[in-house]
């Protein structure tokens, strides 16, 4: 019914479509200097008062009736221009938009107010400004958006030092993390403490907690949106940095001048090299590498070729090793079909996997395992006319995991080649939209996407007596698929809808709903992911985890758009969420299909936020309130319990000062509520000198208070005449007034200094603090 | 192996990590009954240990329950009663002997009734044949340095067949000089055959050794209830309190009624060693 509604709705827009003479005015947006295309530019025609904004790809396009048209081009960080023309034909625009810093003659500037906050029809959504994160302080001087992430509201964290974050009750597999446009299985690096995302390649960023565009799909709680750099198509340039922690480099520049460009950058930690001067045979470090090259032929045809390759290295005393990473490729050709239907075409390859090596002539083994998904994508952004603007597309995508593989070392270790089945998925998504301006206040944008998820073979499904029972498994039957042959099918409908309602010039009202479909489903138990946890599809054991989220918000803005405010509250259900019965066999497990425990999930919260955008101070405040809770058949005795990452109370501040040219302060600031833990209430004695810790209730038991303040400051010497490059230094202090802060609490039989028992019928409760204060320092160059 | 990688990942944060010991409070509970049970397949008195759980916090032994009347029951309806502590001596108060010795059979299935304070709890578990060691050797190496006994300059290693065609379980036990080596309490010994090919050559046992000290080494069977008990409880003694390994949770036992513990049945196969110079 519903869907038949919107069917007709779209028809009807079609049909209004044709009409009095109209031309289209289309065009790209980039930066003057870089040649780089701009993501989010609001475009405003006075004399309709109505706008547009550019798509991912810096392209927009307004259909008008001929006529003289005054237009505002408007993006935060860079000069607002205005433009007019006369419009009797067709017509291709290209504008070059200066950056602030930039002098420019011969344009006009204009003071049309960048007041996205309020006009635009997104809520729940952030733009992450990457610069503002690169003058932040950062954990090792290492600037990270993840970090800037996980201070937005909404988004909790389990604790410092890992780059898991949780959304609006969403557990950290619910988030849908993308490189352009290639999913990240495991965004961490040094298990968490960076993330893969190297600031200085990043263009562009934005998530989204709630209000989910129909064009994204997958995963039930958020979409951390990644777009790098295409490379300065101009002249060439480059960084490098030498950090506490790691060095980078970062090269870009034209291959052929405005029509084509390449970056490249790399990243390596380097403790492991101290390590091995000082005779230590343990190492750890992790590299990551990222390289961009496009073809913009004309307007019409552009080609882009991504690549990230990110590992992670541990060993420990030679003998045992560990390493993971990332690889994804992107391949993408945006097409005119028309200055009205802009296409994206996208094939994209993404791989994780791990290795886990221990070297022993009885005990050697190695291990791995991988998750490798192909992806096929065709989008449309039809501008139909200034009121409507049509996306819709379909998305294709394999995935084969191979849960893991464990083989002896080397000839004679206990080990024998033992192999877990392989798991095969196709999942089918189409979706359609449209952005509808209704009247010159309200507006809305409503879709929907439909996913058809398929558990396919090669692949023998085991039928179990009780497909619950993990200690006597009896399985029955063995059911065999050929390859590709259909095992289970999951049809979903997920509709998405949002609205805005202007109620003042400076305010609005919106609202939103989203249903969201996951089925891929992390397989762990803890409540940070490591990256040796692998992943399911949806199949006869696991049903996909769903989610209705209903949000709703007021938004404001004050003095010239100087100060953006925003309320929202927001209401979530999520179905068939997936957790694991206590003491699951996580590793390595023929029957994993017996741990699963699908339950219930809800979350509800409110959420404030105070952004200053403009001046020498710019920065935010974000207070959330939140309440998460999951009901699980079989775990705390099926009744309710909350949820590991459920932190009530959050308040994060955020905050720059460009004291002069030369000076820049960063200082962030949070303070939250303990993490929930399960502590035991008593102990038992068993066998000799055993003490058993007793658990009666999951998560009772909340950590102490999490706060911490980093600070920052940025050195840009004056640049001397004679030199074609520029100098930085990034001073930061983690944890500046050294606060002691829980990150997890365990027990233990009381021990001496020496770590000796001395009575074993005596348990204490230990406390593990991550960070003492840590200053970094970090030298940078630019050419 | 999977304590291996929970192990790892706390190095790699105990780079700049520290802890404390703090107080916490919530940690008192209702005493729990809590029972022990052990038959094995040597002709011998068998024990079963009744106790209760105390608060976390609370100290000294856990009170024992000497009141209980228990009873063990095989397949074959052959019915064992046990006594309380025959031979009067109060370190064995919540020792129950079986009146009279008996052998554990492998394929048998053999049931426990504890029945104390109105309460009644039983539980059952199946013998299983164990894979005996082929001989335990021992290793000289310098390197080793114990602060505190710097003698113990030797490993002992095992060497065993695993039979591919069945599965498996199995718990180990380790002395010197006949006191159990469990990182004081810190440690279960346990594994299943899973990707375990046939020639066990050389496992390690836990611990370093002094010249003329007694190893013995047992291995014992277990059923897969037997050996899911032993796998949570020391998930439960190394849990780091969730963040990254499992949410603290109670073993799987097969005693019903709401005690902790476990009634096993095993077969033994025992080997010594004296460590020579």
């Amino acid at each position: 019914m519903r869907q038949l509604f919107l069917t007709l709705s779209f028809l009807s827009l079609l049909l209004t479509a044709s009409g009095q003479d109209k031309f289209t005015l289309s065009g790209y947006v980039k930066d003057a200097s870089t040649g780089e295309e701009l993501i989010g530019v609001t475009v405003w025609v006075d004399e309709i008062k109505n706008g547009t904004t550019t798509n991912f790809y810096g392209f927009y396009s307004v259909t008008l009736p001929a006529g003289d048209y005054t237009l505002n081009y408007s993006y935060v960080g860079y000069k607002s221009i205005q433009k007019t023309v006369t419009l009797s034909a067709n017509t291709e625009f290209n504008i070059d938009l200066p950056s602030e810093a930039l002098e420019i003659d011969g344009v006009v500037i204009t003071d049309k107010p960048i007041d996205a906050n309020v006009t635009d029809i997104k809520m729940s959504r952030n733009e992450l400004n990457v610069e503002q994160v690169k003058k932040l302080p950062a954990l090792f001087g290492e600037p990270d958006i993840i970090k800037t992430v996980q201070m937005l509201p909404g988004v909790i964290t389990a604790g410092e030092g890992t780059s898991s974050f949780f959304v609006r009750g969403g557990s950290a597999d619910q988030n849908l993390i993308l490189i352009d446009e290639a999913p990240v299985y495991d965004p961490s690096h040094l298990f968490g403490l960076f993330s893969v995302f190297n600031a200085d390649v990043i263009k562009d960023s934005e998530i989204y907690r709630g209000g989910i565009p129909a064009r994204y799909g997958g995963r039930l709680s958020s979409i951390l949106d990644v777009r790098t750099k295409d490379g300065n198509n101009k002249k060439f340039g480059g960084s490098a940095a030498i950090g506490t922690l790691a060095s980078k480099i970062m090269l870009e520049g034209p291959i052929k001048k405005n029509e084509s460009s390449y970056i490249v950058s790399a990243r390596r930690s380097y403790a492991d090299l101290f390590l091995k001067m000082s005779g230590n045979k343990n190492t750890v470090y992790f590299y990551d590498v990222n390289a961009k090259v496009n073809w913009k032929f004309n307007n019409n045809n552009r080609l882009y070729a991504a690549f990230y390759k990110g590992r992670d290295d541990f060993s420990l005393d030679g003998t045992f090793g560990f390493d993971w990473g990332n690889t994804t490729g992107t391949l993408r050709w945006n097409h005119l079909f028309s200055d009205k239907l802009f296409s994206n075409t996208s094939l994209i390859a993404s791989n994780f996997d791990y290795i886990t090596k221990f070297d022993d002539a009885a005990q050697g083994f190695i291990w791995n395992a991988n998750m490798k998904e192909y992806s096929f994508k065709q989008d449309f952004n039809y501008y139909m006319n200034p009121m409507n603007e049509l996306q819709f597309g379909y998305h294709l995508t394999y995935r084969k995991i191979a849960p893991g593989k464990i083989a002896p070392s080397q000839e004679g270790t206990i080990f024998k080649d033992t192999e877990l089945a392989k798991l095969y998925s196709l999942e089918h998504s189409l979706y359609l939209s449209n952005q509808q301006t209704v009247t010159d206040k309200l507006s809305f944008e409503y879709g929907l996407r439909v996913s058809i998820f398929q558990n396919v073979g090669k692949q023998d499904v085991f039928v179990y007596e009780d497909p619950y029972d993990n200690i006597n498994i009896k399985r029955t039957d063995t059911l065999s698929y050929g390859k590709l042959e259909n095992i289970k099918t999951f049809v979903n409908w997920e509709p998405r809808f949002s609205a805005r309602l202007m109620v003042s010039p400076k305010s609005s009202i919106k609202a939103s709903y989203n249903r969201m479909v996951q089925n891929v489903h992390l397989i762990s138990s803890g409540t940070v992911p490591l990256p040796f946890n692998t992943w399911q599809p949806s199949g006869p054991y696991l049903k996909p985890q769903i989610a209705d989220q209903y949000a709703m918000g007021y938004f404001r803005n004050f003095k010239d758009n100087t100060y953006e405010v925003s309320v929202e509250g927001y209401y979530k259900d999520m179905q068939d969420v997936t957790d694991f019965a206590d003491n699951a066999e996580i590793f390595f497990n023929d029957d994993l299909s017996t741990e699963f425990r699908q339950g219930k999930s809800w979350s509800y919260g409110a959420e404030f936020m105070a952004q200053k955008v403009k001046g020498d101070v710019t920065g935010f405040v974000s207070y959330t309130y939140s309440k998460t809770q999951r009901e699980i058949p079989g775990v705390n005795r099926g009744e309710a319990f909350n949820a590991n990452y459920d932190r009530r109370h959050v308040f994060n501040a955020v905050g720059t000062y460009e004291m002069n040219d030369k000076w820049t302060f960063g200082a962030s600031f949070t303070y939250t509520s303990g993490r929930p833990t399960t502590i035991p209430s008593g102990r038992y004695e068993f066998g000799s000198n055993y003490n058993i810790d007793l658990i009666t209730e999951r998560n009772a038991y909340v950590l102490p208070t999490f706060h911490r303040l980093d600070l920052s400051a940025t050195l840009n010497p004056r640049v001397k005449k004679d030199r074609n490059w520029r100098g930085q230094w990034v001073f930061s202090i983690y944890n500046a007034y050294n606060r002691s802060n829980p990150f997890t609490v365990y027990t233990r039989t009381v021990q001496n200094d020496k770590g000796e028992v001395i009575d074993p019928n005596k348990k204490e409760a230990r406390m593990v603090y991550l960070f003492p204060i840590l200053p970094s320092i970090t030298y940078k160059i630019k050419f | 192996m999977k304590k291996l990688l929970y192990t790892l990942f706390a190095l790699a944060l105990v780079i700049t990590a520290c802890e404390k010991t703090i107080v916490l409070d919530q940690m008192q509970t209702e005493p729990q009954f809590v029972i022990e049970g052990l038959v094995v397949n040597v002709d011998s008195t068998q024990y079963v240990k009744i106790s209760k759980s105390v608060d976390f916090y609370a100290e000294g032994t856990t009170p024992r329950v000497t009141n209980a009347t228990v009873t063990v029951k095989d397949s074959e309806g052959n019915v064992f009663n046990y006594v309380h502590n025959p031979w009067g001596v109060s370190v064995y108060d919540g020792v129950y002997a079986s009146e009279v010795t008996y052998e554990g059979i492998v394929g048998r299935r053999y049931n426990l009734t504890v029945e104390v304070d109105g309460e009644t709890f039983t539980a059952s578990d199946d013998l299983y044949r164990v894979t005996p060691i082929d001989s335990l050797v021992q290793e000289y190496d310098p390197e080793i340095d114990e602060e505190d006994h710097p003698e113990r300059k030797y490993l002992v290693k095992m060497y065993a067949k695993e039979p591919q065609e069945t599965k498996d379980y199995y718990l180990f036990k380790f002395y010197r000089n006949g006191e159990e080596v469990n990182s004081d309490g810190g440690e279960f010994y346990y594994a299943n055959d899973d990707a375990i090919a046939e020639n066990i050559n050389g496992i390690e046992a836990p611990g370093y050794y002094a010249p003329d000290d007694t190893v013995t080494m047992e291995i014992l069977s277990l059923s897969r209830l037997g050996y899911l008990f032993y796998n949570d409880a020391n998930l439960l003694i190394n849990s780091d309190g969730g963040m990254f390994s499992p949410p603290p949770a109670n073993p799987r036992s097969n005693i019903e009624g709401g005690a902790a513990g476990f009634f096993q049945t095993s077969a033994i196969d025992t080997e010594k060693i004296v460590i020579k110079k």
